[in-house]
């Protein structure tokens, strides 16, 4: 028999103590052990740091949307009204608490591209200037120019950082206060962040993840960058309040009726990233213009296809239909199995999304050799390739996410006077 | 909670045999407690019935979570397995057809409909398994006879314990019932009359009668496969069979001649068909064969023999008139060849023979340009015509090369400009 | 709604409540004469649909000539009408599927009547392709039967087979669904009527509510199915207008084609369904005195829900505009400037007004809580989205790649009338309902209200 609603269980334990410092610790000596080695890596991989900041691009891009899908699940459960989600909040602020760090490393690539680095962007690259051969390219090479990119990067960060600290800080005032309007508030204020977030996401993927092949263009692009990251971000949320429970916090507060739900989040995160994957995919493939079939076709033969086909099978299929059930969802050796697994994928996701645009042709136009940029040429010469950098600098930049989740977990682990916390206790999943 | 429980004396006139007790309970709450009570005590065969699904009442009742799921499961997977077989026996196999280009075992353009089977399937199971599963419809139940049990879509909260579970016991029973909190209690009997226990007999009459009114579409269909009939079809909708309209070669009493046909009135010259430019059209200039050019081309731009014209005339010449005159002109092309071969004897027209010294042969080189055209347009003995093969504008072009190749294929050194002549040499 | 409420312990009280939310719904249908005003409408809905009846006889009768549509504008208000049609479904299934999986329990008020909304838009929608076919009466050639035309079957790589798929999959599980969650209604409505000895209608409803007797075996399954249905509906509703906007998307019309499309039209779909849903409740809950059951604070929620949805339409207004410049492609560009300056400009800006600029008024709290300006926003917001698939299919098609071929659309009275028509069946159709079935969800209602947990452990504790 349950009841309707509950109050804190009196031995539970909801301070964070030395938690967050704990992760933050943990988070730094990764991000400077694996960003430390993913330097040595890079700077004896003998092209110029490409390498290296493609891997930087991918790994910033997964844990940049892991926050991102956290801020989303915040501004819904203030949208909505959500009650099963009061108890894990505060981990999710904690995440999106993470963003002004994150957008710190991510200068680690908008730096260089703005001083001049020229082969990670082919925008960035002279030879992308040439009329005869990208007119498209000159056509945007206003919006894709270094100063204005980095211009963009600034204001996104900006939005996401204010919005997080936002929603952050009013619910811990409201810990102090218990003033039920606080939540009226941010419940408002959810309404344009929305709108905000929604309009920033969007930019955000088409300029870090789709400018990386500048003559392809997808106006779903930055949903399925924010479907995919929300995979990830449900996927982590439930791993941290696990590794909290672990820590002897929260051990009665949050059960398996809130595992169950975060499981039921990942699940339609899987199915929703396939359906707007499928939707770019089909219509595409079935509209078959060549400007935009290009960014499938060295995907779809040669090496890549081999991990297109291993997104399909692993990040989707297996998955989907093993989270249908109830019990993968409610037993948490079973969700954390996979929570880890989706998170691999995710970064296999962006992994895809931006590594093939690594290669670039350089060809003889008009009687000079200029180089012809991503996803042109031979689709035997283009490779996976994967290296060992790839891996670490992944590895260091989510340990750059982990310093910067600490950071929030500090203090109450739980809003502890707000008005929906004793529903969302008694939350059952029916 | 009450504590007198009004038991109510047995309400109906003829009593069946005896299908259980009905307690009311005041509260859904109270109900989940009465449901747990009654599960402890041992019982197996009773159940709650309430408006609305009461929070809690299955784990209290014991209730084992339904294997449906797993069923629509199977249900959904059967669906797009049979979406895709369908298509690629539909596309793939029976039918292909090429439709822009693509493939007729196309996977990414299967996928909807593949989907949407196994969603089609997936509600069918959910829908026919679930009334499946409950046993339903079952519109003649024992506790329909109680009056008090028509509250159970309104504000009733019921536990019903069946007669035939083991611990059943007239009175422990109903003790049990009471105690914990009925504030009614009832003994429900069947029908003594036996046939009620099962459907009623108008609605098995409905069904039959029904099913035997659907078939009868199909046994019309069935008699029409098997009979003739010399009576035209129906037609409910035309379908633009019968349109006011003349259609052509039929008799037609609106014209004196009776025909529907009509020819063309004298005179008449489509558009850009005049051909009234007697050089261009027919080589004659006064009368007489040009032995000129035309002045104009067919769209009216100048008449030029430059290198343009004569690549347009080669390349002309080599496709219609090599086979039989040879590349050179000399008359010996593949047709020729396979006469020879064959053991006949037969040659074209030397066109680049020059006339010999007594006047004789070189005919070709001797006529002049608009004759030429003319025999290059009309035919000359087994010749036939090109006229409807190439355009007036190249016919003057292949007149063109035809001239050039003479003068090539007769040149002599003193032709050759005078600075190459020492590479020639 | 007040979960946290003190919850009625008192004997009876639980059951007093549960009598009161049968009997306000229950009245509608056995009030024993209509109210005047319901006469009136149907008289109106009837009239309309026999005028669009006559239309639609005129148009199968003598071709598609009748209808404004050219060869260069070859879609117009045909398949305007029944993609507009097949989003307004949409919303019934959002509310009584997507809502109820994300614990939304305002939703118990209107779903029903947004689920009969939902059946009969569609069955409005799906007359538009047939009629637009020319030849109505071979539609059985869309369906894979073996035949004796040389083995010919439909062509599955088609967007327009698929079409066929998902709004016929559409209706029949939208029809399930909703049959589903009226059976125990209905047993109310047997109940009821054997209690008044009224037994023909006993004996009819008691065939159609199958038996139903409320056990809690019963309802375990019930619920399950029910639960599972909601998960099979949502991405059923996803792919439905998914698949209408591969329809457009699959070309290579510019202004057709682009990635947005499925989402778009999906959240476009919702929001224009939540404005039809809010066009027919309003007066009606008026007129059936339905004020305490479905109640400002769910008209509420629909606003927001319309201000979000209106926002995301919006969002893809610009997405589209921005990646027809970012792509360089100068036909796209082209479309894209004429949509909104070309001689379409008309259509563009009642689109954008009504679908953008209208919804923003819901940021108010004073205008959710006035009605009469609701029904009218909603109003506007219905004719907006019928704009919005007119301005794609229309000025896509009047300015596409052959400048020759460039033309106007004039629509005819025959275009005018079949539409009109089906607006007066769906109407009919959805007064009809009011009258005769249980237009709110009683079971649901009842176990979403605190009396529900009557008696139990309700306050506090831990477990």
């Amino acid at each position: 028999m349950s009841a309707l609603t509950k109050s804190l269980h009196p031995d539970e334990k909801i301070k964070a103590g030395k938690l967050g410092q704990k992760m933050t610790m943990a988070g730094v000596g990764i991000a400077v052990v694996f960003l430390g080695l993913s330097i040595l890596l890079g700077a004896t991989h003998g092209d110029n740091w490409k390498r290296f900041l493609y891997a930087y691009v991918t790994g910033w891009s997964y844990i940049a949307s892991i926050a991102i899908g956290m801020l989303w699940l915040v501004m819904l459960h203030h949208l909505t009204r959500s009650r099963w989600s009061t108890v894990v909040r505060r981990i999710a602020e904690a995440m999106t608490g993470a963003f002004p760090l994150i957008w710190l490393a991510g200068l680690g690539f908008i730096l260089p591209v703005a001083l001049g680095y020229k082969d990670l962007y082919y925008w960035a690259h002279p030879d992308a200037h040439n009329a005869a051969l990208n007119p498209t390219i000159v056509h945007k090479a206003g919006w894709l120019s270094p100063g204005f990119f980095a211009l963009r990067y600034v204001i996104y960060g900006m939005v996401y950082s204010g919005l997080s600290w936002y929603f952050a800080s009013t619910s811990r005032k409201q810990d102090v206060t218990g003033d039920p309007a606080l939540s009226t508030q941010m419940r408002v204020v959810s309404g344009p962040g929305m709108i905000l977030y929604g309009f920033t996401t969007c930019f955000l993927a088409w300029d870090v993840l789709m400018s990386l092949a500048p003559k392809w263009y997808s106006t779903i692009y930055g949903v399925i960058y924010w479907g995919s990251g929300n995979i990830a971000a449900f996927a982590a949320l439930g791993l941290i309040v696990l590794w909290i429970q672990r820590n002897g916090r929260l051990t009665h507060s949050i059960n398996e009726e809130h595992y169950h739900d975060i499981g039921k989040w990942m699940f339609s995160f899987t199915f929703f990233w396939a359906y707007v994957q499928f939707s770019q995919f089909m219509l595409q493939w079935y509209g078959n213009m060549p400007e935009e079939t290009n960014w499938y076709k060295y995907r779809m033969f040669g090496e890549w296809q081999w991990i297109s086909i291993a997104m399909l099978a692993c990040y989707w299929a297996f998955p989907f239909v093993f989270l249908m059930s109830r019990w993968t969802k409610r037993i948490v050796p079973s969700l954390v199995f996979f929570a880890v697994w989706q998170l691999v994928f995710h970064w296999l996701d962006m992994y895809w999304n931006a590594m093939p645009s690594y290669d670039w042709l350089v060809a003889s136009h008009g009687g000079a050799s200029i180089v012809q940029g991503p996803l042109a040429g031979n689709i035997a010469l283009h490779h996976v390739g994967f290296t060992a950098l790839d891996i670490t600098v992944w590895l260091g930049l989510i340990g750059v996410f982990l310093a910067g989740t600490g950071r929030g977990l500090r203090d109450n682990l739980i809003p502890v006077k707000d008005p929906t916390l004793g529903l969302s206790l008694a939350h059952e999943v029916m | 909670m009450s504590t007198e429980t009004h038991i109510e004396e047995p309400a109906l006139p003829a009593q069946g045999e005896l299908y259980g007790y009905l307690a009311e309970y005041d509260t859904p709450g109270e109900l989940v407690e009465a449901a747990r009570k009654v599960r402890d005590a041992g019982y197996t065969d009773f159940d709650c019935y309430s408006p609305f699904p009461v929070h809690g009442i299955d784990p209290a009742m014991g209730i084992k979570r339904t294997i449906l799921p797993l069923v629509i499961f199977g249900g959904g997977f059967s669906g797009a397995l049979g979406g895709l077989l369908l298509q690629w026996y539909c596309n793939a196999h029976a039918w292909t057809w090429n439709i822009s280009g693509k493939p007729t075992w196309s996977i990414p353009a299967n996928i909807p409909i593949a989907y949407e089977c196994a969603i089609l399937l997936s509600v069918f199971t959910t829908f026919f398994g679930m009334w499946a599963f409950n046993k339903l419809p079952q519109v003649w139940h024992p506790l329909f006879r109680l009056d008090r049990f028509t509250r159970v879509t309104d504000d009733g909260f019921f536990l019903g314990i069946e007669a035939r579970d083991r611990r059943f016991d007239a009175d422990k029973t109903k003790t049990l019932l009471q105690e914990a909190g009925a504030i009614a209690l009832e003994p429900c009997y069947y029908d003594p009359d036996p046939k009620t226990r099962m459907m009623p007999k108008w609605i098995t009459a409905f069904i039959v009668a029904s099913t035997a009114f659907a078939l009868i579409p199909f046994a019309i269909a069935a008699k029409a496969r098997n009979s003739h009939s010399a009576e035209p079809h129906w037609h409910i909708f035309p379908d633009m069979d019968f349109q006011p309209k003349a259609k052509s070669d039929t008799a037609n009493d609106l014209f004196p001649d009776g025909r529907t046909n009509r020819g063309e009135i004298a005179g008449t010259v489509a558009r850009g068909w005049l051909e009234n430019d007697d050089v261009l059209y027919h080589g004659l200039e006064n009368g007489q064969w040009t032995t000129g050019f035309p002045k104009t081309h067919r769209d009216g731009t100048p008449f030029v023999v430059d290198a343009k014209l004569l690549a347009r005339g080669q390349s002309r010449f080599n496709i219609y008139c090599t086979p039989c005159h040879g590349y050179d002109g000399r008359g010996q092309g593949m047709i020729p060849e396979r006469v020879k071969a064959l053991g006949g004897v037969w040659q074209a027209r030397n066109l680049v023979e020059a006339p010999q010294a007594d006047g004789k042969g070189g005919v070709v080189i001797q006529m002049p340009n608009g004759q030429l055209f003319n025999t290059i347009s009309n035919g000359y003995n087994t010749m036939q015509g090109y006229a409807a093969q190439i355009p007036a504008d190249d016919r003057w072009a292949i007149v063109s090369y035809v001239r050039a190749l003479e003068r090539a294929q007769n040149a002599s050194t003193d032709d050759v400009p005078a600075d190459q002549k020492g590479a020639v040499q | 709604m007040s979960i946290e409420a003190e919850v009625p312990h008192e004997p009876g009280k639980a059951r007093e409540f549960f009598r009161s939310v049968t009997k306000d719904v229950s009245w509608i249908a056995e009030a024993p004469k209509p109210h005047k005003l319901w006469l009136l409408a149907l008289t109106v809905a009837i009239a309309m649909f026999g005028w669009g009846l006559f239309c639609i006889y005129k148009l199968v009768m003598t071709g598609i000539g009748v209808w404004g549509n050219s060869n260069t504008v070859c879609w117009a208000w045909d398949i305007t009408n029944f993609v507009w049609w097949i989003g307004i479904g949409h919303a019934g299934t959002l509310i009584s599927a997507v809502l109820y999986l994300t614990r939304q329990h305002w939703r118990v008020s209107i779903n029903r009547s947004a689920e009969a909304m939902t059946i009969f838009a569609v069955m409005a929608a799906g007359l538009f392709p047939l009629l637009h076919t020319g030849r109505p009466w071979f539609a059985w050639w869309m369906i894979p039967i073996p035949n004796d035309m040389g083995s010919m079957w439909p062509q599955f790589r088609s967007p327009l087979m698929w079409d066929v798929f998902a709004v016929s999959t559409y209706m029949t599980t939208s029809i399930l669904f909703w049959y589903m969650g009226m059976v125990p209604d209905l047993a109310t409505f047997r109940d009821r009527c054997a209690n008044q000895g009224k037994n023909i209608r006993a004996a009819i409803y008691g065939v159609v509510s199958l038996g139903w007797r409320g056990s809690a075996r019963q309802w375990h399954r019930y619920e399950r199915a029910y639960l599972i249905l909601a998960g099979l509906a949502t991405p059923l509703v996803f792919s439905v207008h998914s698949v209408v906007s591969f329809d457009f998307a699959t070309s290579q019309l510019p202004g057709w084609h682009t990635t947005i499309f499925p989402p778009y039209f999906v959240a476009g779909a919702i929001f224009s369904g939540f404005a039809m849903v809010l066009t027919l409740l309003l007066p009606l809950r008026y007129l059936f005195n339905l004020q305490h059951i479905i109640k400002q604070e769910h008209i509420h929620a629909m606003c927001r829900i319309m201000l979000g949805t209106g926002m995301m339409v919006g969002l893809a207004y610009g997405s589209e505009f921005f990646i027809a410049w970012y792509s360089g492609n100068p036909f796209e560009q082209f479309t894209f400037v004429s949509r909104a300056f070309g001689p379409f400009w008309w259509a563009y800006f009642l689109m954008v007004g009504n679908n953008v600029l209208i919804p923003q008024f819901f940021w108010f709290k004073w205008v959710r809580d006035n009605n009469i300006l609701i029904w009218a926003l909603c109003i506007c917001i219905n004719i907006g989205m019928w704009f919005e698939r007119f301005v794609i299919i229309a000025t896509s098609l009047a300015r596409s790649f052959l400048p020759s071929a460039w033309s106007y659309y004039h629509p005819t009275r025959y275009d005018v009338g079949v539409f009109v028509g089906t607006i007066g069946m769906f109407l009919m159709l959805f007064l009809l309902f009011f009258r005769f079935l249980p237009v709110v969800a009683i079971s649901e209602v009842k176990g979403a209200a605190p009396e529900a947990h009557a008696g139990g452990p309700s306050k506090g504790g831990h477990h």
